[in-house]
């Protein structure tokens, strides 16, 4: 009688475990696999804005400062931002197989590889966007380089236009994105 | 009989009133314990930190007039301050038990930790109505504060555009030299 209890549960078990993971098949990229990597680091930095904080962000800001306005639209439908930025003193303090524990999150259904940048100054850049129909749920940045790991997660409908707004802000490092209508001429300017 | 029936009644709610409910959701002091624990330190007693010319309590909120921007509302700080102590450890696993015991009440915000200097910054947030309570635990090699403050909504603004600089400046304001 144990027995066929255990074994109902185990089929339960097995056919929900599927839906369960389907229905958390979203923008959301789990980082902790990337912990260990904190010993070897010289500086480690975890900026973690869950829905709650992005609610309480949008409280706060005002609508007459500008700037503030302008966050506050961006992340008014966010449901978070999380970065994980991992600094070494010295080279190949992370392996391939660190890397890849987000890069197979990131090769999930719905994800598309949006830019793909390497530079031998700057490193590797990633970016890639969650696709729900035609609109973006989410925004994943993957930047390497030889000393540097660091992985910026925005969960929620994002803005491309205005997202470099959000850099600097909220612990959001610089990444270099440029608005879609700044061109190489006007930083010549 | 019945008359000393009451009196346990009544001693056993002054008892469960004193003791039991402060202690509930008290996570400043049972971080302060965590730290005392974790690294085997002690923090500083108020009249000691007085004596060395802390702020502490409710003089910590007071800034010296248009030098510095004040951050804590008046009265909110709460610090604890652990001097010249050695907080050798294993952070990841102090990170992991601070994380777990705060993470029901607060929201992290931002935790960095700096293995050259073997610096520990976390700094976690609370809605408290209209105003928010956050606590910023600084850990260095050998000293560590904890403080916790109100904000206001502007303030916390502050916070969230600049998480790390705003940190520090919350734990300098707690800590701020009286006879400077």
């Amino acid at each position: 009688m144990k027995l066929t209890i255990r074994t109902a549960l185990i089929a339960v078990v097995l056919i929900l475990v599927p839906g369960l993971s389907a229905k958390a098949q979203d923008s959301r990229i789990q980082m902790t696999g990337l912990d260990h990597l904190a010993a070897k680091a010289s500086q480690t930095v975890d900026v973690n804005l869950d829905e709650r904080l992005m609610r309480l962000a949008a409280r706060v800001f005002s609508d007459k400062d500008e700037d503030e306005r302008e966050v506050k639209q961006l992340i008014a439908n966010l449901k978070g931002i999380y970065v994980k930025s991992f600094e070494f003193d010295a080279d190949g303090q992370y392996t391939p197989a660190d890397i890849e524990i987000i890069r197979t999150q990131l090769r999930g259904p719905g994800w598309t590889r949006l830019v793909n940048v390497t530079s031998k100054k700057e490193g590797i850049l990633e970016v890639y966007l969650l696709f729900s129909g035609e609109t973006v749920g989410g925004l994943a940045v993957l930047h390497t380089d030889d000393r540097e790991l660091t992985i910026v997660n925005i969960v929620g409908p994002v803005n491309l236009d205005k997202l470099a707004k959000l850099e600097g802000q909220l612990g959001i490092p610089d990444l270099g994105i440029q608005p879609k209508n700044k061109t190489k001429n006007d930083d010549e300017k | 009989m019945k008359a000393i029936a009451t009196w346990i009644v009544v001693i056993a709610m002054i008892f469960t009133t004193a003791n039991g409910a402060p202690a509930k959701g008290d996570d400043f002091n049972s971080v302060v314990r965590m730290i005392e624990q974790f690294y085997r330190v002690k923090h500083l007693g108020i009249p000691f930190l007085a004596k060395a010319g802390m702020k502490v309590a409710t003089t910590a909120a007071r800034i010296k007039g248009g030098q510095a921007r004040q951050l804590a509302e008046a009265g909110s700080i709460k610090l604890a301050v652990f001097e010249d102590q050695s907080f050798n450890g294993d952070f990841i696993k102090f990170r992991s038990s601070l994380n777990e015991a705060l993470n029901a009440t607060w929201m992290p915000l931002i935790q960095t930790i700096s293995a050259p200097n073997e610096e520990q910054v976390y700094i976690f947030l609370k809605d408290a109505g209209e105003k928010f309570n956050v606590l910023v635990i600084t850990i260095e090699q050998r000293d560590a504060t904890v403080v916790q403050v109100t904000l206001s909504p502007k303030n916390l603004a502050l916070l969230l555009k600049d998480p790390e600089g705003t940190g520090k400046s919350i734990t300098q304001e707690a800590t701020i030299n009286d006879q400077e």
